[in-house]
């Protein structure tokens, strides 16, 4: 079956068979192996990508169901190659160390503050649960969306 | 012959693949040999590990006529596709019905939420499902349609063991019905899972109202959501929540369970009658 | 800019090593322009999908490969690998024995757990080897199971000494205090699985290899070794690593199988995990049993330790397998000063995926085992559990303990002291909850055996130096260009590292017991040091005002190597916990957790705090809710992360982390390594803090709510 998909603005065809992940798709037809893969059951979250901007698996979506959507990943979160205050904040925190689980978190996060502009830290930390991360001990990155969410609260507030 | 593969599956096994357009075509296709990927968030896992084998896929996920959130001479209509995020973004649920706002908030995260449907956690049946135990506590009923006609089941006679239900395999759940709550109705919902990735240990939905209505469900106490009932009755008679708890839960096995089940629904009354 | 600078200023002040700088390596990372192995798609791969037994003990009768098989390119079992490869090797450790039951690469006519590979499968995509595989047939007969290492008639390994009059310490003592303790097994979990990609060029005869390892330098042995090929036939390459916490370290056999269908194929050949067989497959932490017994005198001073330890290890001896019982042995007398010591460390053969290195590999159980029967001993003396300590612990190092090691610098007073300033000790007791405060002290020993880097002046006037150690999260690349930038005298920024591609970096040890700064970091500042020497050389020749450009002109290619070796280095720390215990459901919550670590030297505080702090989380894991059971008929309970969890960012509580800095004598950094420690400290606090809050009752790990609940019941009734 022959799909067409939008990525971060661009458009992107191939073959696929109908179980063909959106993962897979992603990674290996349109070659963005920003998304990470790491259990294909939808718990950990590093394959976390935005449909239409709302986070979702793409580990648990087959390819076939994104034909004509418009999907944003990790490489598009940099807007005119400038880092996200959000990708920002976790250099500043050390919020990854071996980096595999960060696109995930970021996607997630991305859409979270989006839509939950005013969340307290209990919300933040409960939000951040549908993605694992083993090498930091959640901290670091508790501390960098924090430290976003402010940022994205304040820049709104001043109107930039 | 053990069949457990020992890992290295992790790629669904061939299918055929149909996205109907409209609800009497999706009909005309269901069988034994298919199965029906709504949300896909409980059947992608079981298709990746080859534990879901079938024929053919059918997507419903173009289904729009079934994705409707309506309120009908007082009763809240959803259709079966309504996705759970949208569940959990509605006013009129939040206003009217907040147990379901209590419940879908606890169902896996955000990012299942954005494509997982209500109809499609109803049909799934996993027993430490949230939205099955609230809806049978609002006394909800679901429609089954086929190409043959409609039936209409009550939420707490749907259930019938772990992932299995009495949908017939030519049965499509289309819509669920949720009836208008007494009024000054409080409602509380709670729920325990070993940490916030995990799914539901045991849980417990509430609903009590001023003149006896109470309705104490239960998800992880047996092998299907339920109402518990001895526990209702304890409720309407003017028991305190730790005896009405005690009540709901005397037949629970394992006295762990047993205690925990009892805290939640502890829990869940006193959210209700704050 | 480096290459301006002029080399008379003399090198710079310095004052980057213990400054918390943000990493270089982020940007990358941040922006989804990584290159883990699974991103790596050589044209024209095979790939490959492994039969694998899901009995946990049989004997192979036959295999049956169907003839015609869509899209497969090969079928590969141990029959075809008759005569081409070994098995995997077997590393020992001093003043033991270690048999000879290497992991074959692909089963041969037994199997000896669920989820050994069996046969591999090659086709043009992943779903078309899993579907190829599920054709293959193979006729088991299952045979008995042992699943416990105390009932286990197989020793593969073990090791004993005694030093000292034991016999006679124990018939005098005034008090002797027993308790005995078990860790179950735990699985490592990096997010990214492992995986490895193989290239064979037959006109070269030169074998490529991707893994997704610790280092390339053990990778690269094992293969010479399992293939029977000369080192320098063989490159290996590591690529962006998503995590590895010891399970990446010793070579994998689907790793080996993976190089050999690569030459016989002579196409590409990529394998990458999936989670389910990371799960299954991947060698597991922990899994031992102890028996401990202190003998103390009136004063409580202990005189004399004894333990009997049994430690888990499979079905095989993974390369590394043994090391961490030989690592526990010789912790048995912890942070204290005792004189005589009777340990000894049994390692059974069970039908179990085999165990090897995990985060602390050795040292936690040792921790576990000591500092928990310290709190037992506190509690039947009616001793204040801290008190006790201070009694007993050295305090004049370097130390030489009565089990072999000399631990070379430590403050244990003092971080005992400001764990218990810190960690707000707390004691509680209602009809509603319990809460309790335990501490644990560890010792860890890091570093050793030798480290290489080699460093070079670039045309441009800046550094380019290639490290031995090897990434996998770690932040090699800042903290090294940090040691370096200040050695050298330029900006971080003037520095550039390369690490893991065999080709480039020189020769090394790699990456695990906490080594990379000690070890790696030594390496580089004395290469780095070597060649500014001969720069200096230089640019007093040319005459004075010479840049380095211009140094770099006149010698080109300038570089010095260094290979920095040492004894075991030796961290240390103590850890507090303050846990509650809700007493409706047994639910665990621990309130805050106190890290205090001395690994000498620290180079970059915000990176060593990031190690303490996921250290950490994973010894939380392991006390809330980590188990690696498998049940009645050895099939693994946790393929899954519905059978197995991780905590989440809403499990963590506050951590408090701190250093105390006893530089170490034996390298020039005065470095001791800072990787495992939370993973040390953790698991002993909380268990003490558990004992504590359940009235002095112990119970092993995970806490779980059952366990706490039903023992709570027990001390009421």
């Amino acid at each position: 079956m022959r799909i067409s998909v939008d990525i971060n603005g661009r458009g992107y065809e191939g073959e696929v068979e109908p179980r063909t992940l959106l993962s897979d798709f992603i990674r290996h037809q349109a070659g963005l192996t920003g998304t990470k893969v790491g259990c294909e059951q939808g718990v950990c979250g590093a394959c976390t990508i935005q449909l239409d901007g709302e986070p979702v698996r793409s580990c648990l979506m087959l390819a076939v169901q994104a034909n004509g959507r418009k999907l944003r990943t990790v490489e598009g979160l940099a807007a005119n190659g400038e880092l996200h205050p959000l990708q920002r904040a976790f250099n500043e925190a050390h919020a990854l160390q071996c980096g595999f689980c960060t696109p995930g978190f970021l996607m997630s996060m991305e859409a979270f503050l989006r839509e939950h502009p005013e969340a307290g830290d209990e919300e933040l930390r409960e939000a951040l649960a549908g993605n694992l991360c083993r090498c930091t001990g959640y901290l670091g990155i508790i501390e960098a969306v924090e430290h976003a969410a402010r940022e994205l609260r304040g820049a709104d507030v001043q109107g930039d | 012959m053990a069949d457990a593969p020992g890992g290295g599956v992790v790629k669904p096994a061939p299918f055929d693949y149909l996205a109907p357009a409209s609800v009497d075509e999706a009909l005309g296709l269901l069988g034994l040999d298919s199965t029906v990927l709504a949300g896909g968030q409980s059947l992608l896992p079981l298709l990746n590990l080859r534990l879901a084998r079938p024929e053919l896929v059918l997507d419903i996920n173009g289904l729009a006529e079934l994705d409707y959130i309506r309120d009908e001479d007082g009763r809240l209509r959803l259709g079966a596709m309504t996705r759970q995020v949208a569940l959990e973004r509605s006013e009129l649920v939040g206003q009217r019905w907040p147990l379901l706002h209590k419940a879908v908030r606890l169902v896996g995260h955000t990012q299942i939420r954005s494509r997982g449907t209500v109809g499609g956690s109803i049909s799934h049946a996993d027993p430490a499902a949230e939205l099955p135990a609230a809806l049978i506590a609002l006394d909800a009923r679901f429609e089954l349609r086929s190409a043959g006609g409609s039936r209409f089941v009550a939420a707490s006679d749907f259930f019938l063991g772990p992932l299995y239900t009495v949908r017939e395999p030519d049965e499509l759940l289309v819509e669920i019905e949720v009836p208008a709550q007494p009024d000054g109705a409080g409602t509380g919902f709670a729920e325990h899972a070993r940490t916030h990735g995990d799914f539901a240990t045991a849980g417990a939905a509430v609903v009590v109202a001023p003149g006896g209505h109470a309705r104490v469900a239960l998800l992880g106490a047996g092998p299907v959501p339920a109402r518990a009932e001895e526990g209702e009755r304890a409720l309407a008679e003017g028991a305190d929540a730790r005896e009405a708890a005690a009540a709901a839960t005397v037949d629970v096995e394992d006295d762990h369970r047993r205690a925990l089940c009892a805290e939640l629904v502890r829990r869940a009354i006193r959210e209700a009658t704050a | 800019m480096a290459h301006d600078l002029r080399m008379d200023a003399g090198p710079q002040a310095g004052g980057l090593v213990g400054r918390p700088l943000g990493r270089r390596e982020d940007d990358r990372i941040l922006r989804g322009a990584t290159r883990y192995l699974d991103d790596i798609n050589p044209p024209g791969a095979a790939h490959v999908a492994f039969v694998r037994s899901p009995f946990a003990h049989a004997r192979i009768a036959g295999i049956d490969v169907p003839e015609e098989l869509d899209g497969v390119v090969a079928v590969i079992t141990a029959a075809d690998l008759e005569g081409r490869v070994g098995d995997l090797p077997v590393q020992g450790f001093e003043g033991g024995r270690v048999s000879a039951e290497g992991h074959p690469v692909l089963a041969g006519g037994e199997v000896r757990y669920a989820g050994q590979p069996v046969a591999a499968v090659l086709a043009e995509s992943r779903a078309l080897a899993e579907d190829a595989a599920e054709l293959v047939e193979v006729d088991y007969e299952p045979l008995d199971l042992v699943l416990d290492a105390r009932s286990s008639d197989v020793t593969m390994s073990d090791w004993h000494k005694v030093t000292g009059d034991v016999e006679g310490a124990f018939a005098s003592a005034a008090h002797v205090v027993r308790a005995s303790h078990s860790l179950p097994r735990l699985a490592p979990v990096p997010m990214e699985p492992r995986g490895a990609i193989a290239s064979y060029d037959e006109g070269d005869d030169m074998l490529t290899v991707w893994v997704s390892a610790q280092d390339s330098h053990r990778q690269l042995a094992g293969l010479a070794a399992v293939l029977d090929r000369p080192e320098d036939s063989i490159r290996v390459i590591v690529p962006d690593v998503g995590g590895a916490f010891g399970s990446k370290g010793a070579p994998a056999p689907e790793t080996m199988l993976v190089a050999v269908a690569s030459m016989t194929t002579g196409r590409p050949v990529k394998w990458a995990e999936d989670r389910e067989e990371n799960f299954v497959a991947s060698y597991q932490g922990r899994g031992m049993e102890a028996d401990v017994e202190l003998a103390l005198d009136e004063d409580a001073t202990i005189l004399a330790v004894r333990a009997r330890i049994w430690a888990d290890l499979g079905g095989y001896l993974m390369p590394t397998t043994a090391i961490p019982t030989h690592t526990t042995a010789m912790l048995m007398c912890g942070v204290y000063d005792i004189q005589a010591a009777d340990v000894e460390v049994l390692g059974k053969r069970t039908n179990k995926v085999p165990t090897g290195p995990y985060r602390g590999a050795g040292r936690p159980e040792a921790a576990y085992f000591v500092e928990c029967t310290v709190d037992v001993v506190a509690r039947e003396l009616g001793l204040d559990p801290l008190e006790l300590r201070r009694r007993n612990l050295i305090r004049e190092l370097p130390y030489e303990t009565a089990l072999g090691w000399t631990y070379d610098s430590g403050d244990y007073e003092r971080c005992l002291a400001l764990a218990e300033e810190l960690a707000r000790p707390e004691h509680h007791s209602d009809d509603a909850r319990v809460i309790g405060t335990g501490f644990g002290m560890y010792v860890e020993r890091a570093g050793g055996l030798y480290e290489t880097a080699d460093a070079e002046l670039l045309p441009d006037g800046r550094l380019l130096v290639r490290s031995g150690s090897s990434p996998h999260g770690q932040g090699h690349d800042t903290t090294f260009a940090q040691l370096a930038a200040d050695r050298f005298g330029v900006d971080l920024d003037d520095v550039e590292f390369r690490f893991g591609d065999s080709a480039e970096v020189p020769r090394g040890v790699g990456t695990f017991a906490s080594r990379s700064v000690a070890m790696g970091g030594s390496a580089v500042v004395q290469a780095v040091g070597a060649l500014r020497e001969k720069c200096d050389a230089v640019a007093a020749r040319l005459g004075g005002g010479t840049t380095l450009r211009e140094v770099a002109e006149a010698e080109p290619g300038i570089r010095a190597s260094a290979r920095f070796e040492s004894d075991l280095v030796f961290s240390s720390g103590a850890y507090g916990a303050v846990v509650e215990i809700e007493r409706a459901t047994g639910r665990l919550r621990v309130l805050r957790l106190t890290a205090v670590d001395d690994a000498g030297t620290i180079i970059n505080p915000l990176l060593a705090e990031g190690q303490v702090i996921g250290g950490v989380a994973q010894g939380l894991g392991q006390c809330l809710v980590e188990e690696a059971a498998y049940d009645e008929v050895g099939n693994p309970t946790f393929a899954s992360f519905v059978g197995y969890s991780l905590i989440t960012a809403a499990e963590m509580p506050s951590v408090i982390a701190a250093f105390v800095e006893t530089p170490s004598p034996l390298n020039p950094l005065g470095a001791k390594g800072i990787g495992e420690g939370g993973a040390i400290g953790t698991p002993a606090a909380v268990a003490n803090a558990v004992a504590d809050a359940l009235g002095g009752v112990r119970i092993d790990p995970p806490f779980t709510e059952e366990k706490l609940w039903r023992t709570l019941q027990g001390a009421v009734s």
